[in-house]
């Protein structure tokens, strides 16, 4: 056994060097590839440009009138109200659903409508029905995360054990009282799965939200920056929102691990 | 719980059961009385429901920008299916290659990781200015959409293989990894490279949906945007409804593939 794990150990320091050769050798190609504008013509920025374009974007207002941070913050607050606003709704909903019969026929219907159609294709009737503002972006991003959470806690609380169910109503407990003390509690890993891919589709969901008319935000620095034809702020624009997501995820598995650990049984 | 339903009346179940069949209707009534309600206020910025019907209606007679509605579903779809079979073709392959082998797994698999993060959807202002805006741009753009969940599901489930299966494999003498992969571990990860297929699916309906309406001539896509140009809501509509009966559609025919592929997963 000891013999083997040396042998893995030595495979790893192997196979790490072969992934930071891989990124050098991505980065170099990427550069050459695109300081001789190869691939895809001459809207193709280096990693440097890149690079260039960030640390001018901290301190300029570039080509789309705001400081990178300001884009950051904005497009973080209307990502989040959309969120929160999703699991508040969402959640209490997908587990009322789960437990009452009735109640699950009564809004499956709704909901199965509403379902397969994207949130992008919302976008023209929020313009006309609430605006441009930033209630029009968070309604559009909550119709993304609603989805996943209501269907995980519903999927979840479904899956509560019945010999669980049985117990609690051997010792007389209310059908209510079952459900908020024994079904809740059993579904919280699911709901929080089901947060988890309401945060990356919120999250995601936000450039095609910030395209319609904003003054700030992530998106609306990409599109300026397609605009305008400056192609390495929109690609600063994808690392910045690909690397909050990453931060987002990272985050938020270790809160699921914490509270899933403690709350569960 | 079987207790209880013994002890129910026979006059209650029949209340419960009359509930229970009632009440999918009652919520369809209304959702179409609170549409008629709202809309009743500025039928201009909300259509009542007759209104969408009958622009539906007309929209299937005659053409608009060369094609019907069943023709602009069809555009779409058709752009949507061309994508999504390249990226089945290209990514299973690839996701199983990342999931098997180690050293695609640190060089392939580790680009692949970092590009993962960043959303589909913030790929199609870079596409626009590369691709421009024509048929290709968009094939690419959906492709692409397609390609990362198929990947990373495909990547997933063959990580996710309990050891005892390969382990039962060898005992049972594969002499080969090749046979290893195709009797074992390709049918034990099916159901989730599946999934993956799934959720490809929706988001490729979504991506087509965005790239038609940056710019197009045909698509569902096109149908919103044109409503949103000349403020026609109700042609908006239609193709949200349009959009919302495919979506539907795509979603069966997928299950119905994934049943007949994969019968022994019991979840779907």
């Amino acid at each position: 056994m000891k013999v083997k794990r040396k042998f893995f150990e030595k495979n790893d320091l192997k196979y790490t060097l072969m992934t930071v050769l891989t990124f050098v050798v991505f980065l170099m190609l990427w550069q050459v590839l695109a300081m001789n504008n190869l691939i895809v013509g001459e809207y193709t920025p280096s990693p440097s440009e890149v690079l260039e374009a960030f640390i001018f974007k901290i301190y300029n207002v570039g080509p789309d009138g705001n400081l990178l941070i300001t884009n950051i913050l904005t497009s973080l607050q209307i990502s989040m109200s959309g969120f929160v606003l999703a699991v508040i709704i969402g959640v209490p909903l997908g587990l009322l659903m789960g437990w009452y019969r009735l109640l699950d026929r009564f809004v499956r219907p709704i909901f199965e409508i509403i379902r397969p159609i994207p949130a992008v294709s919302w976008i023209p009737l929020m313009i006309v029905w609430i605006g441009v503002g930033t209630e029009a972006k968070a309604v559009i991003i909550f119709l993304t995360a609603f989805i996943p959470c209501v269907l995980n806690s519903y999927t979840g609380i479904r899956q509560t054990s019945q010999a669980l169910i049985n117990v609690a109503k051997v010792y007389g407990a209310s059908n209510f009282y079952t459900f908020l003390h024994v079904g809740v509690p059993s579904t919280v890993p699911m709901i929080f799965a089901g947060m988890r891919i309401a945060l990356a589709s919120s999250w995601s969901c936000l450039v095609a939200a910030e395209m319609l008319a904003a003054s700030a935000g992530l998106g609306y620095m990409i599109n300026m920056g397609r605009n305008f034809g400056r192609a390495d702020v929109v690609v600063l624009g994808m690392i910045i929102i690909g690397f909050i997501g990453y931060i987002f995820t990272t985050v938020f598995t270790v809160i699921e691990k914490i509270v899933v650990r403690g709350g569960t049984i | 719980m079987r207790i209880k339903k013994e002890k129910i009346s026979t006059e209650y179940k029949m209340k419960y059961s009359i509930w229970y069949h009632v009440l999918p209707f009652l919520s369809i009534g209304l959702l179409i009385a609170v549409w008629y309600l709202g809309s009743s206020s500025n039928p201009m910025i909300f259509p009542t429901p007759n209104t969408v019907l009958r622009r539906m209606i007309e929209l299937s007679q005659n053409k608009l920008s060369g094609y019907t509605l069943i023709g602009h579903m069809g555009v779409s779809l058709l752009r949507v299916a061309v994508s999504l079979g390249l990226a089945i073709i290209i990514g299973v392959p690839l996701g199983v290659l990342i999931g098997w082998s180690r050293g695609v797994r640190a060089t392939i698999g580790a680009v692949f990781e970092c590009i993962r993060p960043i959303p589909m959807l913030a790929w199609i202002p870079l596409m626009v200015m590369w691709f421009g805006i024509g048929e290709k741009s968009k094939i690419i753009m959906i492709f692409m959409a397609a390609l990362m969940p198929i990947v990373v599901n495909s990547y997933t489930g063959i990580k996710m293989i309990s050891p005892l299966y390969l382990d039962v494999g060898k005992m049972f003498n594969a002499s080969t990894e090749w046979q290893l992969l195709r009797s074992i571990v390709l049918p034990a990860a099916l159901p989730t490279i599946f999934a993956g297929i799934r959720n490809a699916t929706s988001m490729a309906l979504m991506v087509v949906l965005a790239a038609e309406m940056i710019a197009a001539r045909a698509g569902l896509g096109f149908l919103i945007n044109r409503g949103m140009e000349v403020f026609d809501v109700s042609l908006v509509m239609s193709g949200m409804v349009a959009i919302g009966v495919t979506g539907a559609l795509v979603a069966v025919l997928t299950n119905f593939i994934e049943r007949k592929l994969c019968p022994w997963n019991r979840s779907i």
